[in-house]
């Protein structure tokens, strides 16, 4: 072995470390789990968007030969009394109780020991509905008369919902403010006002493993095999619902296939726990591809953006509302409206800030997490809009940002200073990868062409904890137990590397133990770029305590400083012979403090600030609108990359889906009904898709308080993305796109309402 | 799926014994992909699949007749073996360009050129090459064969006029030398999805004037369509871009849907520029 | 009986022997009966690639071909690619150029790559994205899935030498 100095291990494209299970079939995905006995759930789903339920008729299904028993959502009343879950809200019941709230929603379960009978019965129920007035729409929801919920029901997990409690009457599930200075006045006395309206689409996460869990629950334990990005939340609810303590509760993750969001929190374990109390067998549910469109989506979004402007380009007044359309059930939707809400403003120094941020319910598949947690969407709204101001100042749309721009040292707009943040650095690399002062042939023929740029930023969920375990055997090898879901991110591999270079080991040597909270301590969750800084910080915690407890050994057994005996000569000095461990652990909660309710002004409400800049490049056919991205360039500041190698790849995967839903993706409804919801007819990029010439960077930084510099990279280049590509095509076309996905349509729209204008 | 028959009849009369009259839920299979998505999506659920894979060789094979005037493919005949094969390359090139954007290698390893015309979904991209290429089906049922023009095969979304029971045998295709020919798929979304508008379009050209053109607009109506209108403007004259633009017109009365790949309208624009550009292109 | 069957055929090399139903489809086949994960549905419908199965050396989606047609087959999944502890060198291609993040497309991909140097030794990337369309992986690896297939290629050119 090779001897491992300090310090070589950060910065080093290790390969991750569970590839040759990956490359050979062997990884063992959720996907794949038989358990002895288990029976197989199939879910017959509403067909109604809003209704009451009249009958749900299983008598034929429950007839079919080999049909263990049909489950509705009385059936589930017999062993949980209050069978309604959720992050924030406990909203969501496990099957449709009394009626349904989205045409999809869960309705029954047949159960089968052969999957295939369990789908035959699905054709033989029957369900009978009164329909009632449905709102899809969330503007138009959020003053309607027609109510998604009769009351909201915070979930007591989050204390700063309490206030929601028993409120009723409304579909508005959660109003978040920010206010700062005085924007009336700054617009009163402005030169110039300018006043927008974006908006977002559904799109999914499409994970290509889609969702699915398998629950034992017998003699008092429950043990869940999941695919979920949270298993240590997991534990939590389903503890909470079924009135256990924790220690009763098993959830393991192994491999997961892909999560982007969607598989946080709490999902199908719900109803697979349930299923299986009832039964007293194992009972797994795997959903199909177009299941995954009716259990989470990520929230389309109005947002309408105002500003005050000096003559000279100063921005000095913002006001911002922001709608969220979160569909039937809550999930994490309120967090999203919080989150997004607090930094919708942009990064930008700006006076006079006045934000209103509104989770509102609609009956639409339920919306939640989904890589970048509500930022992309703003970012959209803010960096056009930037653009379009500049076009009509006649500003250089650079400078215009430059002159505005949020920098270290100042407060955001919520009060927090900004701290090791490298936005205009982004912006910057991003400029100079696109050649942004290169000359651009314009014109050519029926073609024009245009650059765009934006940036933006995010903060992180918080407060958050993350829990790690060092294990060194008596032969000096070492395991790492952590809750961290490595759904492909790379993430076992970079706390491998982190522990490897604390205790100077080689990463590849280290075996990283996958989710099971019987085992791997607590984590708040694989979610929101959080991995790295806060589960890297306890696992370096983790690997320092191990590394001062081995120092101690042997300083216990007299040995002379500096004599760097190995651990497992201590060990077998110690205790004689090969035996025994060093355990390390390591627990880390950054600082935080919670924002006024009314201003939502905190000093510190984000640990670290996530930065991206994008830049693209298109070209447009003037006759169609059909658009080529020919150049896309993302930027994201990630602090000190651990494994640069990992970090480009999540760069450029988060680019390339969020490309997908920029210009390709988005669930399109009638009626309330999903009417494209397969891959037939909902496309992802494909290898075709990419852009000819696409660059992913990291800029040159540091986190200073994260671990060896670094801070999370999965969701940068998710923010600047979309409005790039939306100024790329305003500067090629001379008009904005307001709404996403930009298609080829909306391009040739927007061409002709021009010519109609009298344009050029 | 559960309670479903499968055969592979060795004879034609085996088969269709096995796929019965009218009332029968039994149904030839090719290579079975349209059927599956079909059969998983639960829109139908046949009782049985007949395979037509050993029933009789004349489904199979490709042959060009020894006057080289004509192909006769059998309806079994794989995509992939129609793009491999050398005498198409050579002589119908515009066949063999079609299928690096049909599907994927997977599928068209699989699917097979009789299952793709029964299937009739106006948005597959052969069934306009053929009927540019003037070709016609032989079809064989209890009550005998019959020659079909393509023109007269599809009646509309998913529907052909196959007599029941009767099956695809062959694929007539005449090689007519001296044409230039095109299929352009246009998609909105990405590069793998269906084509929100395909045209198959043949020019047959001398000196500069067009002396015969074949026009099929799919993917946009229920059914692959002869723009016989924009032809008669084109045919016997030479094509100047103000030709080609008042042929693009001539699209104008075609019924079109909207549908998430695009609204009506803006198909019929992308028709227009597509078309004229195409034939402008080719004129050339 | 016709909706059950027995299928004899070659899997991975050895004789095989299955029970199959009418409706059953090639992949739940290789789960179900054989314990082999490497193949697994993700789209179900053609698309993604998730299930890829080489059925006499043609690369199929095992989503949509029905387990029955496998009777006298040779059939080859990505557990049968390596040789013992020897990766082929797409995979370890795939390995270098770090061509997967989350993995369950991987198998797909790999088996498609395969297929694709048998017929282009050296692919261009036009090429390349044009095969490989049928494959979609979400966590997005595509530039590296490219990198892979390009020194994949290499390796195997290396070892033709050889
Ligand atoms: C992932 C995917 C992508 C695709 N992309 C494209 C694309 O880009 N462009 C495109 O054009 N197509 C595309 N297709 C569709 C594909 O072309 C069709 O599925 C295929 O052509 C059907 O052929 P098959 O042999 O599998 O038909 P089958 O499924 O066997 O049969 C289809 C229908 O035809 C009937 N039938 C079959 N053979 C005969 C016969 N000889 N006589 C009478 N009736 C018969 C069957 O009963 C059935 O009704 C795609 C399909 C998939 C799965
Ligand atoms: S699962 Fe078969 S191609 Fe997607
Ligand atoms: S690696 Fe996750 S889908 Fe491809």
């Amino acid at each position: 072995m090779a001897t491992i100095t300090a310090g070589s291990q950060i910065g080093r494209s290790i390969p991750r470390l569970e590839s040759r299970d990956k490359v050979t079939g062997r990884a063992e995905y959720t996907h794949h789990l038989k358990l002895p006995g288990m029976l197989y759930g199939k879910i017959f789903r509403s067909t109604m968007p809003h209704a009451k339920i009249r009958k749900v008729d299983t008598s034929a299904a429950a007839a079919l030969p080999g049909v263990y028993r049909v489950v509705t959502i009385d059936d589930i009343r017999t062993v949980i009394p209050h069978p309604y879950y959720g992050p924030a809200f406990h909203d969501q019941p496990v099957l449709a109780d009394g009626k349904v709230r989205f045409a999809g929603e869960p309705v029954a379960v047949v159960l089968a020991s052969d999957p295939a009978v369990a789908e035959e019965a699905l054709g033989l129920i029957e369900a009978e509905y009164e329909e009632l007035p449905a709102v899809y729409d969330e503007l138009e929801a959020a003053s309607s008369p027609h109510l998604v919920h009769d009351e909201l029901k915070p979930a007591a997990t989050f204390p700063d919902l309490q206030h929601l409690k028993g409120r009723r009457g409304t579909n508005i599930a959660l109003d978040y403010k920010m206010r700062r200075g005085n924007v009336d006045a700054a617009f009163a006395s402005a030169d110039h006002v300018f006043e927008h309206e974006f908006r977002t689409q559904q799109v999914m996460h499409v994970p290509m493993e889609p969702f699915v869990t398998v629950a034992d629950v017998a003699n008092g334990q429950a043990t869940l095999h999941t695919a979920s990005q949270g298993p240590s939340f997991v534990r939590i609810e389903i503890a909470r619902l079924l009135g256990w303590p924790e220690n009763r509760v098993r959830v393991k993750v192994p491999h997961l296939g892909g999560g982007f969001g969607g598989k946080l929190y709490i999902k199908l374990e719900a109803l697979v726990t349930s299923l299986s109390l009832l039964v007293a067998r194992p009972v797994k549910i795997s959903l199909t591809m177009e299941e995954q469109f009716f259990m989470v989506t990520r929230h389309p979004c109005t947002f309408r953006i105002k500003s005050a402007v000096t003559k000279a380009g100063k921005i000095t007044a913002r006001k911002c509302e922001v709608w969220w359309n979160g569909g039937a059930y809550a999930d994490i939707g309120p967090r999203v409206t919080q989150k997004a809400g607090f930094t919708s403003a942009g990064p930008y120094d700006i006076e006079n800030v006045w934000i209103d941020s509104f989770a509102v319910y609609t009956n639409r598949p339920p919306c939640g997490a989904l890589r970048g947690f509500g930022a992309p969407q703003t970012a959209w709204a803010y960096e056009c809009h930037m653009d379009m101001m500049a076009r009509e100042l006649d500003l250089d749309p650079v400078a215009f940002r430059r002159m505005n721009m949020l920098r270290n040292g100042r407060p955001q707009a919520g009060g927090t200073v900004m701290e090791d943040a490298d936005i205009e650095a982004s912006m910057d690399l991003a400029l100079e990868r696109i050649g942004w002062n290169a000359p651009l042939e314009r014109v050519s023929g029926n073609i024009r062409r245009g650059r765009g740029i934006a940036i933006g930023f995010k903060g992180i969920t918080a407060p958050t904890t993350s829990v790690a375990i060092v294990n060194v055997y008596a032969d000096g090898s070492c395991v790492l137990y952590i809750s961290t879901v490595d759904m492909g991110q790379g993430s076992d591999t970079v706390m491998a590397q982190i522990v490897g270079e604390v205790l100077n080991l080689d990463p590849e040597k280290i075996k990283v133990i996958h989710p099971d909270t019987d085992v791997t301590p607590y984590d708040m969750g694989t979610l929101g770029s959080r991995s790295t800084y806060h589960m890297g910080t306890a696992v370096r915690l983790a690997a320092e305590d191990a590394k001062n407890k081995i120092e101690e050994l042997a300083r216990d057994l007299d040995m002379p400083p500096g004599s760097n005996l190995p651990v497992a000569e201590l060990l077998r000095k110690k205790y004689g012979m090969q035996a025994g461990n060093i355990i390390g652990t390591g627990s880390f909660m950054p600082d935080y403090q919670k924002p006024d309710p009314e201003t939502g002004q905190t000093r510190k409400a984000t640990p670290f600030w996530g930065v991206g800049a994008s830049s693209a490049e298109v070209e447009i056919d003037m006759e169609t609108g059909e658009f080529k991205v020919t150049k896309l360039v993302n930027i994201a500041d990630v602090g000190v990359p651990i494994n640069p190698k990992l970090v480009e790849a999540q760069l450029s995967g988060a680019g390339i889906m969020q490309y997908g839903f920029t210009t390709i993706e988005n669930m399109i409804f009638r009626d309330g009904q999903l009417t494209n919801g397969s891959l037939a007819d909902y496309k992802i990029p494909s290898l075709l898709d990419m852009p000819k010439v696409f660059i992913n960077e990291a800029t040159r930084s540091n986190q200073k308080d994260g671990p060896f510099g670094a801070k999370g990279a999965g969701e940068s280049t998710t923010i600047a993305l979309s409005p790039a590509i939306g100024n790329a095509i305003a500067d090629a076309i001379g008009v904005h796109i307001p709404d996403l996905p930009v298609t080829p349509e909306a391009v040739y729209r927007a061409i002709q309402s021009l010519k109609n204008a009298g344009g050029h | 799926m559960i309670g479903l028959d499968i055969h592979e009849p060795q004879s034609l009369e085996e088969a269709f014994a096995l796929l019965g009259d009218d009332e029968s839920t039994a149904r030839p299979m090719g290579g079975g992909t349209a059927l599956m998505l079909m059969m998983k999506a639960r829109l139908f659920k046949p009782s049985a699949l007949v395979s037509l894979a050993k029933a009789d060789p004349r489904f199979h094979g490709i042959h060009l007749s020894s006057d080289g005037k004509a192909f006769t493919i059998g309806a079994m005949t794989t995509f992939a073996a129609l793009e491999h094969h050398d005498a198409i390359a050579k002589h119908l090139p515009v066949i063999t360009q079609t299928m690096v954007t049909l599907a994927n290698p997977r599928v068209r390893n699989v699917a097979t050129i009789g299952g793709n015309l029964a299937h009739a979904d106006p948005h597959l991209d052969l069934p306009p090459v053929w009927l540019s290429l003037d070709s016609s089906i032989r079809t064989i049922g209890p009550a005998g064969e019959r020659i079909v023009p393509l023109a007269d095969f599809f009646a509309g979304y998913y529907e052909t006029n196959l007599l029941p029971g009767e099956l695809i045998m062959q694929v007539h295709v005449p090689v007519s030398p001296g044409w230039r020919r095109r299929y352009v798929k246009i998609t909105t979304r990405s590069a793998h999805d269906w084509p929100a508008v395909g045209i198959a379009l043949g020019l047959q050209m001398q000196a500069e004037l067009c002396t015969d053109v074949r026009i099929v607009l799919s993917a946009a109506t229920d059914r692959p369509l002869r723009l016989e209108a924009a032809e008669s403007i084109l045919r016997g004259q030479k094509l100047t871009p103000g030709r080609i633009a008042d042929a693009a017109q001539a699209t104008g009365d075609i019924h079109i849907e909207s549908d998430s790949r695009g609204s009506a309208d803006y198909k019929a624009h992308l028709l227009k520029v597509h078309l004229a550009r195409a034939l402008q292109d080719l004129s050339e | 009986m016709s909706n059950q069957r027995i299928v004899n055929f070659t899997l991975n090399g050895e004789k095989s022997t299955a029970i199959v139903r009418g409706g059953e489809t090639l992949v739940e086949l290789l789960q179900n009966k054989f314990d082999l994960k490497g193949a697994r549905e993700s789209c179900g419908q053609g698309l993604c690639g998730c299930c890829t199965v080489l059925v006499n050396g043609s690369a199929v989606a095992g989503c949509l071909m029905l387990a029955w047609f496998v009777d006298g087959a040779d059939v080859q999944t990505i557990e049968g690619l390596a040789n013992g502890n020897n990766l082929d060198p797409v995979q370890e291609a795939f390995i270098e150029a770090g061509a997967f993040q989350c993995g369950f497309c991987t198998s797909g991909f790999i088996l498609m790559t395969k297929k694709l140097l048998s017929e282009h030794p050296d692919p261009s990337d036009e090429e390349i994205r044009h095969y490989l369309i049928g494959n979609l992986c979400r966590c997005s690896a595509y530039p590296e899935i490219i990198e892979a297939v390009h020194l994949a290629a290499a390796k195997m050119r290396v070892l033709a030498r050889a």
